[in-house]
């Protein structure tokens, strides 16, 4: 019942916002608010009480009748759609006010409530029919978002590349939910194990979410449509709605019987994702461009466990499988949380500058503190590093990872690879932070711009500082989360229903927050000491160079440039060298750019013989009717001589 | 109260023995090179003095300067008390905690590069960034080692993975550990701590501008962090664990003095890299620790 009063109050308010949204900014915010309170309320309560709420309409909507379901795992993914819608509302207002941007800016308001709003029926609708009609509402409320700045070429661009990407997506996803209508005999979703023969549309699904959720290579959309959009947008994009492929992926290998090679494929797709969206964000010089990466890689880290799960699942319900795919689902949270942090930081950032290229920042902590801080903190928490969250959902994989091979299962030799490839990501991750926050935050300022750069407002730190304290939760009391955690696991597979929370995530719980207790008291320590013992300020000493300048300082470029040199066979750079030549040279310069390879190598090319074959069919449809006559003529011959030969037959 | 002096008295192990290792390396090179050498005591002193000293900082340089090498301190110190002392174990286990071992040392690496980019020094950013993209070569390594113990072993957690198997795959395992000790802890082929040339340097560059008492964490963090590696090492190679209280006492410390000689021999008889050379000697230490991992694999399936 009040499930039902939850989700019904929310449906209505977010509309209500939508509509109020272009119009009435306080309303809007207050409804927008209310809504994704209601949805969170919902959310949470369907994750603890791990009650199923279920509902069915009266009357028909393209000939069938509504049915809304909230389950365990479609909760999971709500809470999150909840959090960061929510705080999203709140930072858009300091973000991406009236005053400042006059014409975008209610119909931005009105765009997000509405997103919200699909993003909660996709995680709500159980008809194949509705969940389609949800789907494209959302991927266009989304494209609306991105391209909020129209009247900039490039957002354009990227938002076009976005919608054709996306509707490729959808495309296999018509492909897959026909499939299943045909085959079953109904739009209607869930559990369908009985049915063998649907396992090969799980390679159609893989394809149609995985375009959404940014898997390597199906990510060529992301970078730039994330880099292009405003912050709040590209945090709940990169943070939220990736998440969607993945969440119908997790979903129906629930419902669907696998075939034999999904957990490898799988895995396989992951460790891709995981290792290159990684090499890709530490090569990027653009802030924006490098966290959108990072999701590509976020989403292969996933993948891995998910991959670990399926297989685990696969071959008995084996306990690791378990801790890797609570692993996958518990990162799903943490990345959603600090993928939107650093987005939102980006935001300040750019914001502040006006430029999102990290090579004219610099030394920003200085007019930045709270933003330098948060930024800092999302570091290591994306980096998956001790004591915060990050760590907590990558040790789960590990750990389901590192089990299956203490185990000796025989799914080791996937698994193996695997984890060499997750240590491998860790570390390119830990790479691309450490350059993202020090390049922006560190050293001296770069450009003038960079120097005279002011500090957020509290619309915009609020929603940063309650991401962080949201991550830290997850981080010191990682077994408070399990109890909602273990839901959606069991909702995915019923094997691994009940039981205790591992025992070692018992132990990290404390372990991480001694660990974030005694790092504090040391710092504090070490600080109270360097000044009992007396600080000067001075020049950075730079080998006892006199002068130093801002552009001596190491890029972001050049930072990279080792590994961009390891991944040259995919990152393919491309260089413009200008040596300093003669006694008295004018100028040299050195330019590099990062092309997205898979859509200028790739997808470029294809689509070039697409649109020139396309053109010269074009050149055959002139309207001379000598022409078509001639088709007609060729037409009947080529029958008529088909028939004969068959006759002759 | 019997496991907190037991956890004291670890602690102390950690805190005071680590400083020799320094020592002992340069005594040898000393000795190789016919040198008396600086004292093997030399890094007390140095940390002793250092802690006294006051600091110039950079007028670049925010509250992250200081912060940074307290947290690498207390991340590798950590780590190290992860990590069993042969049959005396650790004072505290869990299944995966060589997982977090592991990201300790990372979230250490973390914070020195961090430190390190403070400055807005070109010298000290060229030494993080070796310092990093070196380390992804590292991880998958000790990574692979990782999980060759654990397919040895058939068990997650550190007190129960090192248990090593004898023959190939430990010799196999020892080199290739041993490779990744040298590039972590940044000592030749890799690096050459005694160089006063910071461009051809990773560790001393990336602390060019520290003093004072974060001097003094800094080299006692990295005295730690070798003192760590070694004894990792030394377990990954030798059943330390299984011996009796006394042999294992005397193999343990046996084993750290001979990984530390060999350091110090082979910092006296090769010459430091070239720079484009490093990421091939660190494929062929992890290339070494996929081959004992296949061995473990075979071995367990046989």
């Amino acid at each position: 019942m009040t499930m039902d009063r939850l989700i019904v109050f929310a449906i209505l308010v977010l509309v209500a916002a939508a509509l109020s949204g272009p119009r009435l900014p306080r309303v809007w915010l207050a409804l927008t608010l209310a809504g994704t309170a209601a949805f969170l309320g919902a959310a949470l309560w369907a994750l603890g009480g791990g009650t199923e709420w279920d509902w069915r309409s009266g009357f028909a909507l393209g000939n069938e009748r509504v049915h809304l379901r909230l389950d365990a795992v479609s909760a999971w993914f709500l809470a999150l759609v909840a959090v960061v819608g929510g705080a999203g509302a709140v930072y858009a207002r300091g973000y991406w006010p009236d005053r400042e941007r006059p014409e975008s800016a209610g119909r931005g308001r009105g765009w997000w409530s509405t997103l919200i709003l699909c993003l909660g029926l996709v995680l709500l609708c159980a008809n194949g029919l509705h969940f389609l009609m949800a789907w494209e509402a959302f991927a266009l409320s989304a494209y609306f978002l991105i391209t909020l700045e129209r009247e900039r070429r490039e957002t354009r661009a990227a938002g076009w590349l976005y919608l054709a990407a996306s509707h490729a997506g959808t495309l296999g996803l018509f492909a897959f939910f026909s499939l299943l209508a045909a085959r079953t005999g109904s739009w209607e979703l869930g559990p369908m194990r009985d049915h063998p023969e649907l396992a090969p549309l799980f390679w159609v699904a893989l394809f149609g979410f995985g375009v959404k959720a940014g898997l390597f290579p199906l990510h060529i959309w992301l970078p730039s449509a994330h880099a292009n959009a405003p912050s709040h947008v590209s945090a709940i994009m990169s943070g939220v709605a990736i998440k969607m492929g993945l969440y119908g992926l997790i979903r129906f290998s629930g419902w669907l019987p696998m075939p034999a090679g999904a957990g490898w494929a799988v895995l396989a797709l992951g460790a891709a994702s995981a290792v290159l969206g990684a090499a890709f964000a530490l090569a990027q010089n653009d802030l924006k461009r490098l966290l959108a990466y990072c999701s590509v890689e976020n989403m292969g880290v996933i993948l891995i466990g998910w991959g670990a799960g399926l297989l685990g699942a696969a071959n008995g319900d084996t306990a690791w499988g378990r801790l890797a795919m609570a692993g996958a689902l518990l990162h799903v949270w943490n990345h959603g949380l600090f993928k939107s942090l650093l987005f939102f930081g980006a935001g300040s950032v750019l914001h502040a500058t006006g430029t999102r290229e990290m090579s004219r920042m610099g030394g920003l902590w200085r007019a930045l503190p709270w933003t330098a801080g948060l930024f800092a903190f999302g570091s290591v928490a994306i980096s998956a590093l001790p004591p915060l969250n990050g760590f907590v959902s990558e040790w789960l994989v590990y750990l389901g990872l590192l089990e299956a091979a203490a185990g000796h299962a025989p799914v080791a030799v996937a698994t193996l690879p695997a984890t060499i490839a997750l240590g491998v990501t860790g570390a390119l991750a830990l790479a691309a932070f450490v350059k993202a926050a020090t390049v922006v935050f560190l050293g001296a300022p770069r450009t003038q711009t960079a120097a005279h750069a002011h500090e957020c407002g509290w619309w915009m730190r609020a929603p940063m500082l309650g991401l962080a304290a949201a991550c830290t939760l997850v981080a010191l009391a990682p077994a408070a989360v399990w109890p909602l955690l273990q839901q959606p696991l069991a909702a995915w597979n019923s094997a691994w229903l009940g039981g205790e929370p591992p025992a070692p995530l018992a132990t990290l719980g404390p372990v991480q927050l001694a660990l974030a207790v005694v790092v504090a008291a040391t710092a504090v320590a070490l600080w109270l000491r360097t000044r009992t013992n007396g600080l000067r300020r001075a020049l950075t000493w730079d080998c006892g160079y006199a002068a130093p300048t801002a552009r001596m300082q190491y890029t972001g470029g050049s930072f990279a440039a080792l590994a961009v040199g390891w991944f040259a066979w995919v990152l393919r750079p491309q260089r413009q060298l200008r040596w300093p030549r003669g006694t008295f040279p004018r100028r040299a310069d050195h330019v590099e750019r990062i092309p997205e390879t898979v859509l200028e190598r790739a997808i470029g090319p294809v689509s070039n013989v697409v649109m020139s074959a396309s053109a010269w069919v074009r050149r055959r449809q002139q309207g001379h009717l000598p022409d078509y006559i001639l088709y007609l003529v060729a037409g009947l011959a080529a029958v008529g001589g088909l028939v004969v030969l068959g006759s002759v037959r | 109260m019997i496991s907190i002096l037991e956890f004291l008295a670890r602690l102390a192990v950690w805190l005071v023995l680590a400083p020799l290792l320094p020592g002992i390396i340069n005594k040898v090179k000393a000795w190789v090179a016919g040198r008396r050498g600086p004292p093997v005591l030399q890094l007390y002193y140095d940390l002793a003095r250092l802690w006294r000293k006051g600091v110039v900082l950079s007028t670049l340089a925010s509250p992250g300067f200081i912060a940074g090498p307290a947290v690498a301190w207390v991340a590798v110190l950590a780590a190290a008390l992860l990590l069993p002392l042969g049959p005396l174990g650790t004072s505290l286990s869990f299944r995966g905690d060589v997982i977090l071992l592991v990201y300790l040392l990372a979230l250490a690496r973390f914070c020195t590069a961090w430190a390190a980019l403070e400055t807005g020094s070109a010298f000290e950013g060229m030494g993080a960034a070796r310092e990093v993209s070196y380390a992804v070569l590292a991880e998958a390594a000790v990574i692979t080692a990782v999980l060759t113990l654990s397919l040895q072993t058939r068990s997650v957690s550190l007190s129960a993975m090192l248990a090593p198997s004898a023959g190939t795959g430990a010799v196999l395992l020892a080199v290739g550990l041993f490779t990744v000790l040298l590039a972590e802890n940044c000592r030749v082929p890799f690096d050459d701590p005694n160089t006063h040339l910071e461009l051809t340097m990773i560790h001393a560059v990336l602390v060019l501008d520290h003093s004072g008492p974060p001097l003094a964490a800094i080299l006692h963090g990295a005295a730690m962090k070798l003192l760590l590696f070694s004894v990792l090492l030394v377990q990954a190679v030798l059943p330390v664990g299984e011996l009796p209280l006394v042999a294992a006492a005397g193999a343990l410390i046996g084993g750290v003095l001979v990984v530390t000689v060999a350091v110090g021999l082979v910092e006296s008889f090769l010459a430091r890299y070239a720079f484009r050379r490093v990421p091939l000697l660190l494929t062929t230490a992890f290339l070494l620790c996929v081959f004992a991992l296949l061995i473990a694999w075979k071995g367990g399936a046989a």
